[in-house]
Formats: structure tokens, sequence, C-alpha cells
């Protein structure tokens, strides 16, 4: 079952996620930033959980003490062009990332 | 947990990371203490360019290229792919006021040995198809490249463990003492090194580490925001800034900007194209604090000039905002090298949006200096002691 897909936007395996498991990772995050597991389309919402269970099992820290993983914005694809003032609606939208 | 170590790295980014590669390297035992995750920092949330042309000619342009040098093996060194790729890069320019301070520029460069020159339209739409028509010139050199940041802390990080050194997460330095003829690092979490040196490493929040002993870093946290999109395939032989961009990194004084807020948000622009195949755009250079929110009418900015200058990337989807804290100093120039009155303390850090690019020849240097077997007197104007006198 190794070549299972766990992100599917990045086509990132089982294997390729516990190989940076095991070069050092130990957080979601890390786990995302060495793999780019999550950081597709759809921004780990298919992934996040299998991530965290792999780094659960694998590092035998507690599901429970796991923290997801970061969200940013636009939490879906916006295309380019909608993204401007637009000069009707002057409402600044503040957009928080963390 | 008491280790006693020959150094402790503070800062678990790219530089801390590199630095301590090279310390272990050369037999040093290391502890690396980071106050959050591997490459919280400005490390994570930053382009992949090895941007020789954006480096100021002098020391900093010198110390590019022996980085980009030392890049070119490092992939076999540390037995990893670190997304490593030379593909050139361009400066386009839109008018003869900036294609002036460009030329001026590029012959600075050549004469410390920079292969870069200006090309005309031809060239430009060449290379660039679909660059606005509107563009006059613009540089080129074929050996700007680019390095996947994860994977190169990865690599680093790996080997650095391999290597046998510890490293504590969540462990944010409280206090740091002088113990007899060694110094005392005491972390959060009851983590505390004894050590012969320590490496302040920690980018943006070097200040804060200098506060604990009482010396002054002047490093402050200039906000950049990108924009990401999807993967796409090539727009462009090159990853491409503007003239205007490369002003506003080293006199923003030279190019106006074209709005209040512009100049507010030090609106720059950079396109690359990470080898996965998203495009990065950016950015910003901001005096925004600690504030790591990425903001619309920033973004819609940045989006705009894309929209002006590659008209193409109009229907492109953005799937993602960050920010990061650049580590910047006065001057634009890293402070690299030991403290006067404190033996054994050294840094590493305020190379701004050049930290990836200059980490491998950074952490070399430093350590080599831990080591004393360096060469002090060559990065001497990088000193801190710079600081002191104004």
């Amino acid at each position: 079952m190794h070549d299972e897909l766990i992100c599917r936007c990045e086509e990132v395996s089982r294997e390729e996620i516990e190989k940076a498991i095991e070069d050092g990772a130990v957080t979601t995050n890390e786990v995302k930033r060495f793999t780019r597991a999550g950081m597709g389309l759809c921004q780990g919402r298919t992934c996040r959980r299998l991530v965290e269970r792999i780094l659960s099992e694998k590092t035998g820290i507690p599901l429970s003490e796991i923290q997801p993983s970061t969200y940013r914005q636009p939490v879906r694809p916006v295309r380019s062009d909608l993204i401007r003032e637009h000069k009707e609606n002057k409402s600044e939208g503040e957009v928080n990332d963390e | 947990m008491n280790l006693k170590k020959d150094v402790c790295v503070i800062g678990g980014g790219v530089m801390g990371l590199a630095t301590a590669y090279y310390l272990l390297k050369s037999g040093k035992t290391v502890a690396l203490l980071e106050k959050g995750e591997v490459g919280n920092g400005a490390s994570s949330s930053c382009d992949d360019m090895i941007l020789l042309q954006s480096k100021k000619p002098g020391i900093v342009l010198t110390l590019a290229m022996e980085s980009l040098e030392m890049f070119k093996g490092l992939s076999d060194e540390l037995g990893a792919d670190i997304g490593f790729l030379t593909l050139g890069g361009m400066i386009i320019i839109e008018d003869e006021k900036q294609l002036k301070i460009m030329e001026d520029f590029v012959k600075k460069q050549v004469s410390y040995g920079l292969d870069v020159e200006i090309v005309g339209r031809d060239v430009l739409f060449k290379k660039q198809p679909h660059v606005a028509r509107y563009m006059i010139a613009s540089t080129y050199s074929p050996t700007d490249s680019q390095v996947n940041p994860m994977l190169l802390m990865r690599a680093f990080l790996r080997r650095g463990i391999d290597m046998g050194m510890d490293l504590f997460r969540y462990t944010p330095v409280e206090e740091i003492s002088k113990s007899g003829d060694h110094w005392k690092v005491m972390g959060g979490n009851d983590v505390s090194v004894e050590c012969d040196s320590i490496v302040i490493a920690a980018g943006a929040w070097s200040g804060q580490i200098g506060q604990l002993l009482g010396i002054d870093i002047p490093i402050r946290p200039i906000k950049g925001q990108i924009a990401i999109t999807e993967q796409i395939a090539p727009i462009g032989e090159t990853n491409c800034w503007t003239a205007a961009y490369i002003a506003s990194k080293h006199d923003p004084s030279i190019l106006p900007y074209k709005s209040e807020f512009d100049r507010e948000i030090g609106l720059g622009f950079s396109f690359s194209r990470a080898s996965e195949g998203n495009y990065l755009i950016g950015s910003t250079r901001e005096n925004a604090g600690f504030d790591k929110t990425t903001n619309f009418k920033a973004i819609s900015r940045i989006l705009e000039q894309t929209r002006q200058y590659f008209p193409i990337m109009n229907k492109v989807n953005i799937i993602r905002t960050i920010a990061g804290f650049r580590p910047g100093t006065k001057d634009g120039s890293p402070i690299i090298g030991d403290i006067d009155g404190y033996p054994g303390l050294f840094i590493a850090a305020g190379h701004e949006g050049d930290g990836i690019a200059l980490s491998p020849v950074t952490g070399k240097i430093v350590a080599e200096m831990v080591c004393g077997t360096g060469e002090h007197k060559r990065v001497e104007e990088l000193n801190l002691r710079r600081f002191s006198n104004n």
C-alpha cells in the first residue's frame, strides 16, 4: 500500500510523507513544507487528516496533540482579474492568513 | 535537560540549519534551538530565487556569486534533491529613466565579475513573449538560478541529524549567560545548553536575542506579501523583476512610486516560477512589525501590476497568499561575524530577501569563524560593529 496517494492535488504518496518524517519532520507544517502535501488547490482539505494520522503513527505523538497545518487565504482558487478593488464598493477586506 | 555542546545555534530557518551543517562538518557538536517549527520565519515565506542581479555590487554580490558556486555541488554533497535550477533572469525596463539607472547598475555589477547585460526589445520579446509590449529593454543574466527553500532546509536538517545535531523545537531562548569560560543558553521547556560558542541566526527575531544580552542588533522585520498561482506552463524563458523593484531595494529615492499607497507598502515586482510550476508573485516591503496577515489591498496592487506587465496572467488562478518577515538592516546588507566584547558570540542574520541565496556561503563563513580558521577580514564590512559608530 506504499504507493497510495495521500495528497491528490500535489500527488504525494504515503511513502514520500514517511520519508519526510524520517528526514526529520515532526509537525504537519514541516511535512507540508518538505513534501508539498496540502499545498495544492484544495489546501489539504482531503489529506490533512491522513497526514496527521501518518505523522502520529510514525512519531508516536498522540493524534490529539498534533496541530493542524496553517490555512491561508484565499481558501479556494480565485481568478487573478477578480482580485481588484471595486470602485463602487470600497470596503477593504482584511485577510488573515494565520 | 542540560546539554554540553561546542556550539548552540539559535534559529531553525535556512541560515541556522546551514550554519549548523557546516559546523557539524567541521567536527563541532551542535544544539539548535528554534522557537517554533523548522522554517517558520522568512525561510518558508519567500520565493526560491538565487538572484545575483539584485545584489548590491560589493561584498554581498561577491558572496552571492560564491554561494551560487556552492549550490552547484550542494545537491550531491547533501545527497538530496534541492530543486536547484539555472534559467537566468531578466529585469524589465519600462522607460528611458529606468534604462539609465539599470545601465549604471549593470556596469557596476559587471565590474564585480557578474555575467549580465542590457538587451533590446528583440531579445526581450523572444525570451518573454508575453511581456507587455511597451517595455523598452531588459537586463539579462544567464546565471540567475533558483533553489527550493523547503527542500534545502530539509536536506540541511537531514544531514544535521545524521551528524548528531540536537534540534529543539518550540524552544524560545529565554536567557543567555556566561558561566566561567563558556556560555549557557536557557530555552523554554527546561532546555539548557552549555557551549563554547553561540550563533544567532534568528532572522527578523535576532534583535530580541540581542536584547537578552544587552546588545543592539539593528534588524527589523520587513513584511513581504506574495501571491501564488496555480501550476501552469512557463510563460517565458526566465524569471523577471522590474527596474522599479531593484531601485526600491537599494535606493527608493531614485524612482518615485506611482502612489502614496505604493510607497507605504514598498511595492515592487518579482515574478518567478517555482520548480513545480506555481508562479510566486511579489512583493511588498512593509514596516508592519510582526503582523503576519496578508492584506487584500496590497495583494490587489501586486496583481494589478502583474496584469499590466504580463497581460496573459489575467485569468490565472491565485491559490494562496503568504507574508513573511525579511530580516532587514539599515544598509541592506547582512550582519555576519563575531561580536565585540562577547568572545564566542557570532551572528548570521539580516539577509533581508537574500537569505536563501546566501545561506550556504554564510553558514560556511560563520562555521569557519567559530572554528577559528576563518578569514574575518574578508567580511569585516558586514560585522555588527559598523552600526555602533552611527
